[in-house]
């Protein structure tokens, strides 16, 4: 039962399994409400939940913001890999230090800035994944293009999507070509695990070596693909910036998206009054 | 004058070298994310550290250029492809990965010499390693109000923060970078070079030692890491803020709701005109 169970979440995890899950990140959501959203207002958006959570320490507030995120990231639909790797991260931000703080001699009282920290942490991060899992990469280097942040991050971001799939294929056939002409040690008793594990992980970093040749002939091409285009020149100039942008446009949902938020922002901070 | 006297490095095998290790390091960086880490008694085994890739890399090629490619690759593939971005909090990571990975590869005068290679890989790992250290431990005394007054938070936070550096260091630094960049150095030297189109570093092409200039340059690098981190997490001036403007307790809800029947108006108005927009298209 054990190993069948092992043997499953094994399964599951291959690397075949990461690439669908980032891709589906990345493309398989275009859809949503929240795609269709201007990058740039999501941005400010961002922005706006992103920081001010750090800053208040009202239960009100923070718990109001939550849940906005919480709607918002059910909206953008994640792809399931992403919001267990949200929980995992907040768990051990914030639950481990509970715990450790709880065999240093704390007590019922220690809970409350945990929860109140726990709040702020969810929040931002739900925001970016928000923004981030939910845009389009392409729409999300745009609307980042226009705030000004450097031409050299929004060409990473377009490039990371475009050339991920391929590096982790590429990735995997090397692995699988080790596995093939290597000879791995048994693995049924347990020093033999552990000599199994040393040798796996010796064969990933053993992976890198033609992995780094291969990429380097590639990113060769690439560079001398941009130069033929004149990318370093058109990444500093005005007129080619405008033309990349001038597909983004700002329409009622966006407005609306906006003032929903605020809306609801101002009905947690008159609670938090009232009450 | 010196320095572009004896430039190394054309910008675009520069930008080459920071596309290359942008990718790898962001490939391995999003496996290191994926990779759930297990527990062994206290010792955490995680595959935390891909550092060798930049490391042996930045030994290879321009440091700087490699350092920014680690970092942005980083910061792409496994924060914003993932969703993790953390906002301001990242330029941390960010400021100190480069640093690290640059000191690395400025000790580096000739990648033949396996102990430099060695010091510096460990050197490297060892400063990002601190500098996270020293923001993490600061930031929860920023963000936790009346951090002292916590019963057991902050020998919790001393005893995690400094076990976990140690763990980190002792564990992936030596077996996940020492290692295997003592591995790669020497058998990619010389071979990844002319795929770049590039002379292999030798004492003659290297950018010099290490010179006060590069130090207090990082110094600075990590205070405004430090700088950001902090005010991502501290929000002492707006509490502050807050609770002066709460005493006048009228003011505020009036205020407030003002701001929600703006809101409400502009949604109104929005929905109609969206409606006649619609109406008049069809």
């Amino acid at each position: 039962m054990k190993k069948k169970l092992s043997e499953n979440i094994l399964d599951k995890f291959s690397i075949d399994f990461l690439r669908n899950q980032v891709l589906k990140n990345a493309y398989g959501n275009d859809d949503t409400v929240i795609a269709r959203l201007d990058p740039r207002i999501l941005l400010a958006w961002y922005l706006f939940f992103g920081l001010t959570p750090w800053f208040v320490s009202d239960l009100w507030f923070l718990s109001a913001c939550f849940l906005l995120v919480l709607v918002t990231t059910v909206l953008a639909r994640v792809a399931g890999l992403v919001l267990l790797l949200f929980a995992v991260g907040v768990f051990t931000q914030t639950g481990y230090l509970l715990i450790v703080s709880l065999f240093f001699g704390g007590d019922a009282s220690t809970i409350i800035p945990l929860l109140i920290l726990t709040l702020k942490v969810a929040t931002c991060s739900l925001a970016s994944v928000t923004v981030f899992s939910g845009l389009d990469p392409d729409r999300l280097s745009n609307g980042l293009m226009w705030y000004g942040c450097p031409e050299r991050l929004s060409f990473s971001i377009s490039y990371a999507y475009r050339i991920l799939p391929m590096l982790m294929e590429e990735f995997q056939n090397i692995l699988l070509s080790f596995r093939m002409r290597g000879n791995a040690p048994a693995h049924d008793t347990f020093f033999g695990k552990i000599r199994y594990l040393f040798y796996q992980v010796k064969i990933v970093m053993h992976a890198f070596y033609p992995l780094m040749l291969n990429t380097a002939k590639r990113s060769r091409t690439t560079v001398e693909a941009l130069e033929i285009k004149g990318y370093r020149y058109a990444a500093v100039n005005k007129t080619v910036k405008k033309m990349k942008l001038a597909s983004l446009r700002v329409t009622y949902n966006d407005w609306l998206f906006l003032s929903v938020s605020f809306l609801l922002v101002a009905v947690a901070i008159l609670l938090s009054t009232l009450f | 004058m010196q320095l572009s006297k004896k430039q190394t490095a054309t910008q675009s095998q520069k930008l080459m070298v920071f596309v290359l290790t942008m990718a790898l390091y962001g490939l391995a960086t999003l496996f290191t994310e994926l990779i759930p880490s297990f527990q062994a008694g206290i010792v955490e085994f995680s595959v935390e550290y891909f550092l060798f890739i930049p490391l042996s890399l930045a030994m290879l090629f321009d440091p700087l250029s490699a350092a920014l490619g680690a970092a942005t690759g980083e910061l792409v593939f496994s924060e914003i492809m993932l969703g993790q971005f953390g906002g301001l909090g990242e330029l941390e990571k960010f400021l100190t990965v480069t640093i690290g990975v640059y000191i690395a590869g400025r000790m580096v005068q000739n990648p033949k010499n396996r102990k430099m290679v060695g010091i510096a890989a460990i050197t490297g790992t060892g400063l990002q390693l601190l500098m996270g250290t020293v923001v993490d431990i600061l930031k929860v005394q920023f963000a936790v109000e009346d951090f002292e007054a916590v019963a057991g938070l902050p020998e919790s936070v001393y005893a995690t923060e400094g076990f976990a550096f140690l763990n980190d260091f002792l564990f992936s630094g030596i077996l996940f970078c020492l290692l295997p960049t003592l591995f790669l150095v020497p058998k990619l030297y010389g071979k990844i070079e002319p795929l770049l189109g590039m002379r292999p570093r030798d004492e003659k092409t290297c950018l010099g030692k290490i010179s006060a200039k590069v130090v207090i340059g990082c110094i600075a690098a990590f205070a405004v890491a430090l700088g950001a981190e902090l005010l991502a997490t501290s929000g002492t001036p707006l509490i502050e803020w807050e609770a002066a403007w709460a005493e006048s307790r009228t003011a505020l809800a009036v205020g407030l709701v003002v701001a929600a029947a703006i809101a409400v108006a502009a949604i109104a108005a929005l929905k109609v005109r969206a409606g006649k927009m619609q109406a008049v298209e069809q």
